[in-house]
């Protein structure tokens, strides 16, 4: 039961197809107690199928593959102890703010939930619409409210798919606090995003899916550590210098001022340089760590489609 | 079962807090209560314009008959009220004599008609051709006929008026030709009604009481009336139902909602939401009837025995189509579309209708205890039953309910198969082999 207690959410081995359709492939993962774990990947990769696959709503095939829900392996969505945004989400519109969020409140059980309701509104700055019908709120306003019936009972682990689609920077920054506060008093929480440079700054492990498959899987820094050996951002001083004829390179971007090398798996830096040197004066050399957006265009631009082999590109932590 | 709870409770706010509901509580009412307020008020605008008629009398023995009647009543019956307040409400008949001329009767019968069809206000609007051997009919019946001629067909009051005075009076000579006493004649054969009464029973003192007359208009409306209101609140409430899941599907409150509670316990919380305002508005109706019966003095014929076994079928009846409601609406992707599937449904709701007479007329029959145990039916015709003295045996409301229950748990284990899946589609609507499909692989 150990490994129970570290991870909150383990899959193995888990496919789920719908018809024809493999949404997701054999796909394993876990998600250690007290951190932010994010999703990312394309469009219809299958981020949100797993997510539901978590939450129960959708089963996986049949066969060896399982799922563990903080222990359990229950066969419905509804569990208290997890809190859930989807990605499809709405309110009743005729309902008052202050209602809904009871509504929910009881829902999952909580008792002490008018505290609760109060200081989540003070925080989220909605203290005024309390009252108010859900259709006299904006959108990110009824984002808000959305995201605090998920988070209202206190839940073990939050599960969000793209929490912060469509809120402007300052809400998204209140959402951001929010989140980083969960984690702080004990909750797990798994999200999905679009957005490279929030998932570089919040998550504590980043996991891609491309179509359906796993291809990363770890910490920023171990990811970062996995594709950055391999980009060289240089600058030459000297005439006819082609940096494709040096053995090992197998992609040049030309920025202008500098140049980048993409160089194969096998080759040795040092080994490169060496060749620049032939060149010319090299006056810049840098052995770059590729941003996260970098790496998701690597792996999901259109020429990557087949290149993915998924057991060589995965990353663990 | 907590969750459940929750969810009936907000679904049955919800519902009752809406505008629609208050609307659609005080409208069935105001139409029916209206409409009879209105019929009573236009009762008496008739159109009070003297009517003149004419009489070709070929016995020449008749005319007097009817000039005097129309005189009477002219005098007397067209009045409503006395003294002061004392108003004309029907139009005065005014009859006049046509002599029968040497022109053969075709061509009288023509003239006369020409003389209606002119619509001269002053002038006649109808005619009555009496024959000449009316009194004492011989082998033509041609000859012994009275035909009345206008050109109102739907105007049937001088018809159905003029018959009396006549036959009075035909009766009358046809008793002196014979030499018979009209007196005696009157009272010989004079009808005797047959009393319609309940049966006698024996009062706590010992003494045999005596039977209460039977009030058949109570005993066939008092039935009618409480499967008339099953079936409103059953169809009153189909919409609210299939829009609050569609609402939930349109509005992708659906997911949201599945994350805390599991789908059946949130289509069971809609319908005992569904069950809660039911009862709400059954509880208003039956209190509503209960006291405008009481004041009206008819406080015996509230059917106080019925009630329980009402309000029990009628939450049946909620759960059972209730549920057939869930599942259309998380089939569908619009009240459009929902409108088709709804139809059916109501259908099969509203098809104790076709029978009820059969089984007012005779509670007790086979056909009737056939009738009211299938399911469907059963609420709606278990009830009429019920409610038509004497009542029935209590083991076959019992396993009336029993067969209900059973049907209700299918159609909700069905209908939550439908919903589990259907309530995150999205985009189109299911076909019915797909229903079918869920329903029965899961």
């Amino acid at each position: 039961m150990v490994e129970w207690d570290m991870n909150v959410v383990e899959i193995d081995n888990v496919t789920k197809t719908f018809g024809q359709f493999t949404a997701v492939n054999a796909l394993s993962l876990a998600v250690p107690r007290g951190s932010i774990y994010g999703f990312i990947g394309p469009n219809g990769s299958g981020k949100t199928t797993t997510l539901r696959m978590i939450m129960r709503i959708y089963h996986p095939d049949p066969g060896p593959g399982r799922i563990r829900v903080l222990g359990g392996t229950k066969q419905t969505a509804a569990d208290d102890r997890v809190g859930y945004l989807p990605e499809e989400r709405g309110l009743y519109k005729k309902m008052k703010v202050r209602d809904i969020l009871r509504f929910y409140a009881e829902l999952k059980g909580c008792r002490d939930f008018k505290d609760r309701v109060n200081s989540w509104l003070e925080r989220m700055g909605l203290s005024e619409w309390a009252d108010k019908k859900v259709e006299a709120l904006s959108k990110g306003m009824a984002q808000k409210v959305q995201f605090i019936s998920a988070v209202i009972a206190g839940p073990e682990l939050v599960i969000l798919d793209e929490p912060f689609t469509g809120l402007d920077p300052v809400n998204a920054d209140v959402l951001r606090d929010a989140v980083l506060d969960l984690r702080k008093s004990g909750s797990t929480v798994i999200f999905s995003t679009h957005d490279m440079s929030v998932a570089e700054r919040m998550c504590d492990l980043i996991f891609m899916i491309y179509k359906g498959n796993k291809v990363l899987d770890g910490t920023l820094e171990s990811i970062q550590d996995r594709y950055g050996t391999d980009t060289l951002r240089v600058k030459v001083e000297g005439n006819g210098f082609d940096p494709r004829t040096i053995p090992g390179v197998e992609k040049v971007t030309d920025f202008g001022k500098l140049q980048e090398l993409r160089i194969s798996k096998s080759t040795d830096s040092q080994d490169v340089l060496a060749a620049l040197m032939e060149f010319g004066r090299v006056t810049h050399f840098e052995l770059a760590r590729p941003s996260l957006h970098d790496i998701f265009v690597r792996i999901a631009r259109p020429e990557a489609t087949d290149a993915v082999a998924p057991s060589q590109e995965i990353v663990h932590a | 079962m907590r969750k459940m709870i929750v969810v009936a409770v907000r679904e049955y706010l919800a519902a009752v807090k809406s505008k629609a509901f208050l609307v659609s509580l005080i409208a069935m009412p105001v139409i029916w209560g209206g409409s009879i307020v209105v019929q009573m008020a236009l009762r008496n605008k008739v159109d009070t314009k003297d009517k003149r008629i004419a009489i070709l009398d070929y016995t020449n023995q008749l005319y007097d008959a009817v000039a005097t009647a129309a005189q009477t009543r002219n005098e007397k019956d067209i009045f409503e009220g006395d003294g002061p307040t004392r108003k004309q409400i029907k139009p005065r008949f005014l009859v006049q004599r046509v002599e029968p001329t040497g022109v053969d009767q075709a061509q009288a019968r023509f003239d006369l008609s020409e003389r209606v069809r002119k619509a001269d206000s002053e002038d006649i609007m109808a005619f009555v051709i009496i024959g000449p051997e009316v009194i004492k009919p011989g082998v033509d019946p041609a000859r012994a006929a009275i035909d009345y001629h206008s050109n109102s067909p739907t105007y049937d009051d001088i018809q159905d008026w003029v018959a009396a005075p006549l036959n009075e009076r035909i009766q009358k000579l046809r008793l002196q030709e014979a030499n018979l006493d009209a007196g005696i004649v009157e009272a010989a054969t004079r009808r005797t009604p047959v009393a319609n009464l309940g049966l006698v029973t024996r009062d706590a003192a010992g003494n045999i009481t005596k039977a209460e007359q039977t009030n058949e208009i109570a005993n066939v409306f008092v039935p009618l009336g409480l499967m008339m209101l099953m079936l409103m609140v059953v169809m009153v409430g189909a919409s609210p139902l299939v829009q609050s899941v569609l609402e939930e599907k349109t509005l992708r409150i659906a997911e949201v909602l599945l994350g805390s509670v599991p789908p059946f316990q949130l289509m069971m919380g809609k319908l005992l939401g569904m069950v809660g305002v039911s009862l709400t508005i059954v509880t208003v109706y039956l209190v509503g009837a209960f006291y405008a019966i009481h004041q009206a003095g008819y406080g015996s014929f509230f059917p106080a025995h019925v009630v329980w076994w009402f309000v029990v079928f009628q939450a049946l009846a909620v759960i059972m189509y209730g549920s057939l409601f869930i599942a259309v609406g998380a089939a569908v992707s619009d009240m459009k579309e929902a409108q088709s599937l709804i139809t059916p449904v109501m259908v099969l709701a509203v098809s104790p209708m076709f029978v009820w007479i059969n089984i007012v007329r005779e509670p007790t029959s086979s056909f009737a205890l056939a009738m009211s145990l299938i399911p469907p039916a059963t609420p709606m015709l278990m009830t009429i039953r019920q409610a038509v003295p004497p009542g029935i045996p209590t083991w076959q409301p019992l396993l009336g309910i029993l067969l209900v229950l059973l049907t209700t748990i299918a159609c909700v284990f069905a209908a939550g198969r439908i919903f589990r899946v259907g309530i995150l589609m999205q985009g189109k609507g299911a076909k019915i082999g797909e229903m079918m499909r869920w329903v029965f692989r899961g």
